[in-house]
C-alpha cells in the first residue's frame, strides 16, 4: 500500500457507506490485476453512482496531512466523488510504467466534466508527473472555469512541471477569468519580470475600458513591480472601491515600497485600511494575505 | 410556474434562448443526442459530441440556472452508415453511464429500414442490461408504422413500457402508445409534428396522464419556449393547473427520474445563477457583469 492510497483510503472510509467501500474494495482489486484501460475509464464513470454528492470538507487534521504527505494540496474544495475517483487511479499496478500514461489519455478523452476535474486533480499524486505537462496545459486552456481551476489551483503540480509560457499563462488566465490566484501554489516563488509586465499590460487594458482591475491582479507583480509597477498601484490607491486600495497596499509591501507605507499609515483613518496596513508592514503579504480579500469579494 | 422540456438539441440554440428560457420558467431540459443536421463522417466526431452533450452544454445550461440532462445514443439517420454505426455504438458505453445521462436516445427509425432496426435492437439491449430509460424517436414519414414497430420490437425485446418514451406523438398514434403502456411525448414544432392549438385539445380529450410535451427545438426553425407556451395555452383554454404540471413538469420527472440521475432536491430549490464561473474569455459573456445569486424570475 502507497502513502497515497493510504490517504485516501483514510479520507474515504470516514465518508463512504459500506456498500460503497466494498466496490471501492473489488474495483481496487481488479484495476491492480491490470483492468483494461477502457474499464478503468469505466470504473471512473461509475463511481458517481457509489460516492455522495457534496464536497470533501476535510477536516483541519486532515488537510494537514494532506499538506505534510504532499506540500501545496488542499482538499478544501475537493468532493468525495473526486477523491474516489483518485483513488481509483492510484489503484493502477503500475502508474510509473509506460503504459499509463496513455491509459490516463483514454479516461481524458472521454471524460465529462466531474471526472475532468478529477483527472487534473490526480496529476500532483503520480510519478513522473513530467509526463503530463501538455495535458495539464489542456487543462489550463478549458473553458470550464471549474476545470481550469481543479488544474491551477491547491496543487503543486504547476510548479513543479510547468514550463515558464505556460506558467505565465496560468497565472495570467487566472487573474482574467477570476480564478482564485492566491491558491495557485508557489505563485511567490515562481515571480517574474515578464509575468509583472503581462499583469501591468493588462492593468492598462482594463483601465482604458473603463473596467475595475482584478485585485489579485497586484499578485502578480512582487520585487519586480518596477517603476511602471509602482506607478500603477499608486493609481489604484486613489480608486473608491476600499478593497481596491488594500489590495494596492500588499502589493507595496511585497514591491518592498516600506517608505511609501509608512506615509499611507500616517494619513488613513480607515480601520480596514489600517489593519491591511499592519498586516503589510509586518511582512504579513504572502499570496495567503489575499485570500480574505478573495473571499469578499465573493 | 416551472416546466421541464424533455427533448431540445441545445447545441443548436443561443444563449438569448437560454436567457428566454429561464425566463419563463423552463428549470430542466434533456438534450437526447441525434445528427447535426448533416452527416458525420467519423466516429471521432460522435466522442466529440457525445462530450459535449456531458460536459459544455451542461456547463453553459448551469449558467443560466436551467439543469442540463441528456441521452446518449446512435440516431435513427445515421444508423444506415453501417460501418460507421458499428463503431458508434462501441462507443456507446463509453458514455452512456456518465453523470446526468438520464436515458439511452433518440434511437429509433427514420425510413424504416434494416439498418436503423439493427442499431434500434442493440441499443435497446444496451438499455435493458443497464436498467435504462430509453427515448424513442419516430419517423416523419410512415409514423404510425414506425411507431408501431418501435413498440413491438421493444415489447419482443422485454423492455418495461414504463421505461420507454415514445415522441414526436401525433393524434392518429396517440392511441397506440397509450395502450403499450409506454409514455407518450409531443412534440411541438412549428409546420410540423404538432401545433400548440392540437396539443390543447389532446390533453382535453385524454388528461395528462403519460403525456409529455417538449419542444424538440434544434437547428431548424423551432421554438425553445414550446412547452411554457403550451402550458399557458392550456390554461387559457381551461385545462386543469394540476393537469398542465402534469404534461410540462411532473410526468417527464417520473419517467425520466427513473434513472436516479435527477437530483429532485436540487430541482425543487429556487435556481440560483452564478455566472462566475464562466467568466472567461471564451465564456458566455463578453465583458458584461456576471449575474450571481440572481433567483430566475418565474
Amino acid at each position: 500500500m502507497t502513502p497515497t492510497k493510504t490517504r485516501f483510503d483514510e479520507m474515504l472510509e470516514r465518508r463512504l457507506r459500506p456498500e460503497a467501500l466494498e466496490w471501492l474494495r473489488r474495483s481496487d482489486r481488479e484495476i491492480d490485476a491490470g483492468a483494461s484501460a477502457m474499464r478503468l475509464a469505466s470504473l471512473l464513470s461509475q463511481a458517481s453512482r457509489h460516492a455522495p454528492r457534496g464536497l470533501l470538507e476535510p477536516t483541519a487534521e486532515e488537510k494537514q496531512q494532506a499538506a505534510d504527505g504532499l506540500p501545496g494540496w488542499n482538499p478544501e474544495r475537493w468532493t468525495t466523488l473526486e477523491a474516489l475517483r483518485v483513488r481509483l487511479l492510484v489503484a493502477h499496478p503500475d502508474p510509473a510504467g509506460d503504459a499509463f500514461p496513455e491509459a490516463l489519455e483514454e479516461c481524458f478523452r472521454y471524460a465529462d466534466q466531474g471526472e475532468l476535474q478529477a483527472l487534473y486533480r490526480a496529476l500532483a499524486h503520480l510519478p513522473g508527473g513530467e509526463r503530463f505537462a501538455w495535458r495539464a496545459g489542456e487543462g489550463c486552456r478549458t473553458n470550464l472555469k471549474t476545470v481550469f481551476e481543479a488544474t491551477a489551483c491547491d496543487t503543486p503540480y504547476p510548479a513543479h512541471f510547468f514550463d515558464e509560457v505556460a506558467w505565465r499563462q496560468l497565472v495570467i488566465k487566472a487573474v482574467f477569468i477570476e480564478a482564485p490566484l492566491w491558491r495557485v501554489y508557489g505563485l511567490d516563488r515562481r515571480l517574474s519580470p515578464e509575468m509583472a509586465r503581462m499583469a501591468l499590460d493588462l492593468a492598462d487594458e482594463r483601465r482604458s475600458a473603463g473596467r475595475p482591475i482584478p485585485h489579485e491582479l497586484w499578485l502578480c507583480l512582487g520585487v519586480h513591480a518596477g517603476d511602471r509597477g509602482l506607478a500603477a498601484l499608486e493609481h489604484e490607491l486613489g480608486v473608491p472601491d476600499p478593497r481596491a486600495r488594500r489590495a494596492a497596499v500588499l502589493a507595496l509591501a511585497r514591491a518592498g515600497a516600506t517608505d511609501r507605507l509608512r506615509d499611507l499609515a500616517e494619513k488613513e483613518t480607515d480601520p480596514d485600511a489600517l489593519r491591511s496596513l499592519a498586516d503589510a508592514r509586518a511582512g504579513r503579504c504572502d499570496q495567503t494575505a489575499f485570500a480574505a480579500l478573495a473571499a469578499e469579494g465573493s | 410556474m416551472r416546466f421541464f422540456d424533455p427533448h431540445i438539441h441545445m447545441t443548436s440554440r443561443t444563449t438569448d434562448d437560454y436567457e428566454a428560457m429561464a425566463r419563463a420558467g423552463i428549470r430542466a431540459v434533456i438534450e437526447p443526442a441525434f445528427w447535426l443536421g448533416q452527416p458525420r463522417t467519423s466516429a471521432g466526431s460522435f466522442v466529440d459530441y457525445f462530450s459535449s452533450l456531458v460536459g459544455w452544454e451542461r456547463f453553459r445550461a448551469a449558467q443560466f440556472g436551467i439543469a442540463h440532462y441528456c441521452a446518449i445514443g446512435l440516431n435513427a439517420k445515421e444508423a444506415n452508415n453501417e460501418p460507421l454505426a458499428r463503431e458508434v455504438l462501441e462507443l456507446l458505453p463509453r458514455f452512456a453511464f456518465k453523470e446526468g445521462v438520464v436515458a439511452i436516445g433518440e434511437i429509433g427509425f427514420d425510413e424504416i429500414t434494416a439498418a436503423e432496426e439493427q442499431a434500434y435492437c442493440a441499443q435497446l439491449e444496451v438499455a435493458r442490461e443497464n436498467d435504462m430509460v430509453v427515448m424513442v424517436h419516430s419517423p416523419h414519414r410512415d409514423k404510425k408504422t414506425g411507431i408501431r414497430r418501435s413498440l413491438a420490437i421493444a415489447e419482443e425485446m422485454r423492455i418495461p413500457m414504463s421505461k420507454l418514451i415514445i415522441d414526436h406523438n401525433n393524434e392518429e398514434t396517440i392511441d397506440d402508445v397509450l395502450a403499450s403502456g409506454a409514455w407518450a411525448a409531443f412534440s411541438i414544432y412549428p409546420h410540423t409534428k404538432m401545433g400548440t392549438e392540437r396539443m390543447v385539445e389532446i390533453v382535453l380529450r385524454y388528461g395528462g396522464e403519460r403525456l409529455l410535451v417538449d419542444s424538440s427545438a434544434d437547428w431548424g426553425v423551432s421554438d425553445p419556449l414550446a412547452v411554457p407556451r403550451t402550458a399557458q395555452r392550456m390554461l387559457e383554454r381551461g385545462v386543469a393547473p394540476a393537469v398542465v404540471e402534469l404534461t410540462t413538469w411532473k410526468n417527464a420527472l417520473d419517467a425520466y427520474g427513473q434513472s436516479g440521475q435527477i437530483d429532485f432536491e436540487a430541482l425543487a430549490r429556487s435556481p440560483v445563477i452564478d455566472q462566475r464561473s464562466l467568466w472567461n474569455d471564451n465564456s458566455v459573456l463578453r465583458g458584461q457583469e456576471p449575474r450571481v445569486d440572481q433567483p430566475v424570475p418565474n
